[in-house]
């Protein structure tokens, strides 16, 4: 009975605000390490599970010229071997404990994250050391990585085509940029990259002073602080700085990369052009708006392509904002013989939106849809670590989360009309890609601009070699 | 590393259609914490953690499970129709998970779209799944939208609609279903194929989104004969979890649910699979660079008292990188990219497979071989009391991870209550995993392991492909 008396405290503090539109942020404490590291602990008692995510500042922008997928690597290498064990002993202290452990790189950041019943929370902290300190990036490891890494990526696309879409439209839309490359590496560039370039990696990009750790759960802060420190004190800074990111430029006109599947049962299609920075100012009207557009069921996209036409399981539509600008991308899949279709109705919903906007009906839909549905975004200790960490890694106050609620109450039509202006591309400045039978729908896509051609089956996403 | 903790599904009205990705959700279905108890005593009991739960069952047999839980202000609601393709026939394959397309639509008190539009509008999501067992239809929601989710459930329970136009509409949407979830991957084609070999009585062959042929010829008819046969409060488990109080709750269900008149009584599935008395084998060729295998034994049922004894099997054989046959067949012996393995747990027997991802130009043969060494390895020594604690552990935490959340508290509820008979016994897992002994897990795996009861498949990449 004891858990529901701490049941019924939790409850006590949100019920009384539960009237309120904002979810609440927790109660937590901040702290910086003599050498840089930023520490928040978010304790919560009501389920017995620690949960941290450790955020690396940096991730695949810095992998060198033509080897995509180094940053991706790195993370894959700092739980196969570190500290006193190899890669078989790590996983088994893991999974021995029934834990969660896993790192992985993204475009600005090596984000390692775990959970942990809560009477291994110091093994969780030996381990996150380990792994982020001491790795061995052994050779056996790398190499059996490597072969795992460039097989999964052959397998997706005879299992998951629609899943990669984004890596051959990133690469069109952001050539020359860092957001361009495949964070998971192609093929070819996978096979190419070294041991040396590894370690080189390591040794550049990490560093106390590019981490941010947050750990939310059941435990005892003053303890767990000291813990922390004591893994992390002695850990250096990185060498330099993090650089700016350049602000990629929005493509003008239409281009179409048709990506040969021959056999496909249906065509995939990504249409994108650059949008907006995770701290754009307006991001209620933002998500409200692409939530009526692409975000929802019941959203324009969605009612056009499935619902009216029958032409599409889905389609939806969603920006990707990082530190500077990522893309705007609408997504779908059809029957072949429909990929025109398919195209031209997207399209038309695009122009739509822009020419006649959003009615109050359904700006009042997608913003009642957001406020009942960012809560249960923010259920469980993980949501709150990754909460936290995501705001620190954009540089991003508490109150993103904290009065997005209210902000959300505020957006009027004007404020939507405003975003959907400077947010949305033409319907005629749109890079697009398709996965599908080339044979099949060629002609088709030339309907929508100049078309390039490459084989599903190329060891990279763009046509020409990956040698950036 | 470890299986993540799954994510809030996004997906929107997918039917769990393939035993992938039921046995993902087998891995963290049947729970406890009696490990973690005994270590150190944690602030929440297992066994106590249900004590808030109350039930009630309507006078026309439908049934309230209610966990009330207050930490964020919301809603999940789930209603469990006990139905799915194993209730399917020649002819009608699909019938199930297509019906549940169509319970989005109209009813004859509103037009077709109004459900998603008041559902948005109040701030509610949703969702449906369809496996071999049951269709779920799930709703996640400000507490506020409660009595407007009752309305709308029970409205389309009792008053659907079938406007001719909206079902081929919805045709072309399942058929763009299969493409995108079978025919457009290998794994789910060959998993529907080894299905359909596996069994030759049991429905369970069925694949759930339903045989091509049959997609294409469903009538008006049979979606209106089968609302009447399975569409009925008595077959249905209605479950909430959230920022609800049960008598409320119980007094919307009377509202909104009690006039609906109780359906006939859903009729048993009376096919038993006959033994199989020999290994089945096939190979086909797909577009594609990896070569897939899939071997599947003939298992066991979710009620079956062994049922903990295999799930730590799984998890000792393929949960982790730290499992038996992943650290095997992948970081030893190189043979395979991807080893998994995962049994759906339903009403009947269902198979227990082991699924694998050669790399490009690897032998099935040389995986076959390698990986049945290893299983007799495991009939001959059992596993390793380490092997066990480490199973134990990962169910122990595996539960704690479904129940941090309204969602997972709602489907875990709903899966103990419907598929092994009595929510409660979600409660008494704990002991049971704590119990099941490492001659118990042996037993399960000489049960299951045995090669008459073996079908495999294995996909090669169709010759000639230009790479």
């Amino acid at each position: 009975m004891l858990a529901l008396t701490l049941l019924a405290g939790v409850s006590g503090a949100v019920a009384g605000a539960g009237d309120n539109l904002n979810v609440p942020v927790p109660v937590h404490q901040r702290e910086t390490l003599g050498n840089g590291l930023r520490l928040i602990l978010v304790p919560r008692h009501d389920i017995p599970l620690v949960a941290f995510d450790l955020l690396l500042r940096g991730g695949a922008r810095f992998d060198p010229p033509g080897r995509a997928g180094t940053a991706a690597l790195v993370a894959d290498l700092l739980t196969h071997g570190a500290g006193a064990r190899d890669a078989y002993a790590f996983a088994d202290a893991v999974e021995g404990a029934g834990g969660f452990f896993d790192a992985e790189a993204r475009e600005e950041a090596i984000q390692v994250r775990g959970q942990f019943l809560a009477r291994d929370s110091l093994l969780m902290l030996e381990l996150l050391g380990d792994a982020v300190l001491r790795p061995h990036f052994a050779p056996e490891e790398l190499e059996n990585l490597r072969a795992r890494r460039i097989e999964g990526l052959k397998a997706g696309k005879a299992s998951a085509p629609q899943s990669l879409l984004p890596s051959y439209g990133r690469a069109l839309l952001f050539a020359g940029h860092a957001y361009g490359r495949p964070v998971g590496g192609s093929e070819q560039s996978l096979a190419q990259i070294t041991r040396a370039e590894l370690s080189g990696y390591y040794a550049a990009q990490t560093g106390a002073d590019r981490a941010t750790l947050v750990i939310a759960g059941d435990f005892n802060p003053a303890r767990i602080s000291r813990q922390v420190a004591a893994v992390f004190g002695a850990w250096s800074r990185a060498p330099a700085a993090l650089p700016p990111l350049a602000e990629p430029t929005r493509v003008h006109g239409r281009r179409v990369l048709l990506v040969d599947a021959p056999g496909s049962a249906q065509t995939y299609l990504w249409l994108a052009n650059v949008g907006l920075p995770r701290r754009y100012p307006h991001r209620a009207a933002l998500n409200i708006s692409s939530t009526a557009f692409g975000g929802s069921f019941g959203s324009m996209l969605n009612q056009e392509l499935r619902v009216k036409a029958g032409l599409s399981y889905d389609a939806s539509a969603s920006f990707n904002r990082g530190t500077v600008a990522g893309e705007f991308a609408i997504s779908s899949f059809t029957q072949t013989e429909n990929t025109a279709r398919a195209l031209e109705l997207a399209l038309a919903t695009l122009a739509r939106l822009r020419h006649d906007g959003l009615d109050a009906a359904r700006i009042d839909s997608a913003r009642s849809y957001l406020l009942g549905q960012y809560p249960l975004a923010l259920e469980t200790v993980t949501d709150w670590a990754v909460a936290f960490a995501e705001l620190d890694l954009y540089g991003l106050p508490e109150s993103y989360i904290g009065q997005f609620g209210t902000e959300l109450a505020k957006v009027d039509t004007g404020a939507i009309r405003a975003v959907i202006d400077e947010a949305y591309p033409a319907a005629e400045d749109l890079d697009i890609v398709l996965i599908g039978d080339a044979a099949r729908i060629r002609d088709a896509a030339a309907k929508f601009g100049p078309v390039t051609t490459m084989p599903l089956a190329a060891p990279n996403f763009s046509p020409a070699a990956d040698t950036r | 590393m470890n299986s993540e903790p799954p994510p809030t599904s996004t997906a929107r009205r997918t039917g769990r259609l393939w035993p992938a990705a039921l046995c993902a959700a087998a891995v963290l279905l049947p729970l406890l914490a009696d490990a973690a108890a005994k270590a150190q005593p944690a602030p929440m009991s297992f066994a106590a953690a249900g004590d808030a739960i109350r039930t009630h069952t309507l006078a026309n047999g439908l049934q309230v499970i209610v966990w009330p839980d207050h930490r964020v202000p919301s809603v999940a609601l789930f209603n469990w129709v006990h139905v799915g393709s194993r209730n399917e026939g020649t002819g009608t394959t699909g019938l199930a998970h297509f019906f549940e397309h169509m319970m989005f639509k109209g009813t004859a008190r509103r037009p077709e779209g109004e459900f998603d539009r008041l559902m948005e509008a109040n701030g509610a999501r949703n969702n449906a799944s369809t496996s071999q067992d049951v269709t779920v239809y799930q709703d996640w929601f400000p507490r506020s939208a409660l009595e407007l989710v009752f309305d709308l459930e029970s409205d389309r329970l009792a008053n659907l609609s079938f406007e001719p136009q909206s079902v081929e509409k919805e045709r072309e949407v399942v058929y763009s279903e299969r493409r995108l979830r079978i025919e457009d991957s290998n794994p789910a084609f060959l998993d529907e194929q080894v299905q359909a070999t596996a069994f030759l009585a049991h429905p369970y062959r069925i694949p759930t989104i339903g045989w091509p042929s049959d997609i294409r010829s469903w009538t008006l008819d049979d979606l209106q004969g089968f609302y009447h046969r399975w569409y009925a409060p008595n077959n249905c488990t209605l479950v909430l979890v959230g920022d609800v109080e049960p008598e409320q709750v119980f007094a919307l269900a009377e509202k909104y649910y009690g006039s609906i008149p109780r359906g006939p009584a859903a009729q048993p599935v009376r096919t038993v699979e006959p033994e199989q008395t020999g290994e089945r084998r096939f190979t086909i060729e797909r577009n594609g660079q990896n070569p897939l295998v899939q071997i599947a034994w003939h298992a066991i049922a979710a009620d079956d008292p062994r049922a903990p004894a295999l799930n730590l099997l799984q998890t000792i054989l393929t949960a982790g990188d730290a499992s038996r046959l992943h650290r095997l067949l992948v970081e030893d012996r190189k043979l395979a990219v991807e080893v998994d393995s995962g049994w759906s747990e339903g009403f009947d027997p269902n198979t227990y497979s082991v699924y694998a991802t050669l790399a490009e130009g690897a032998s099935p043969a040389q995986f076959e071989q390698a990986l049945y060494a290893e299983l007799a390895h495991v009939l001959d020594a059992g596993v390793t009391p380490q092997e066990l604690s480490r199973a134990r552990n990962q169910v122990a935490a595996a539960f704690w991870r479904g129940v941090s959340t309204l969602d997972g508290k709602a489907r875990l509820l709903g899966e103990y209550a419907v598929l092994h008979g009595d929510y409660r016994k979600l409660f008494a897992a704990p002991a049971a995993y704590e119990r099941a002994s490492g001659a118990e897990v042996l037993a399960a795996a000489r049960e299951v392991f045995k090669p008459e009861h073996r079908t495999v498949g294995v996909l090669l990449p169709r010759a000639g492909v230009e790479h």
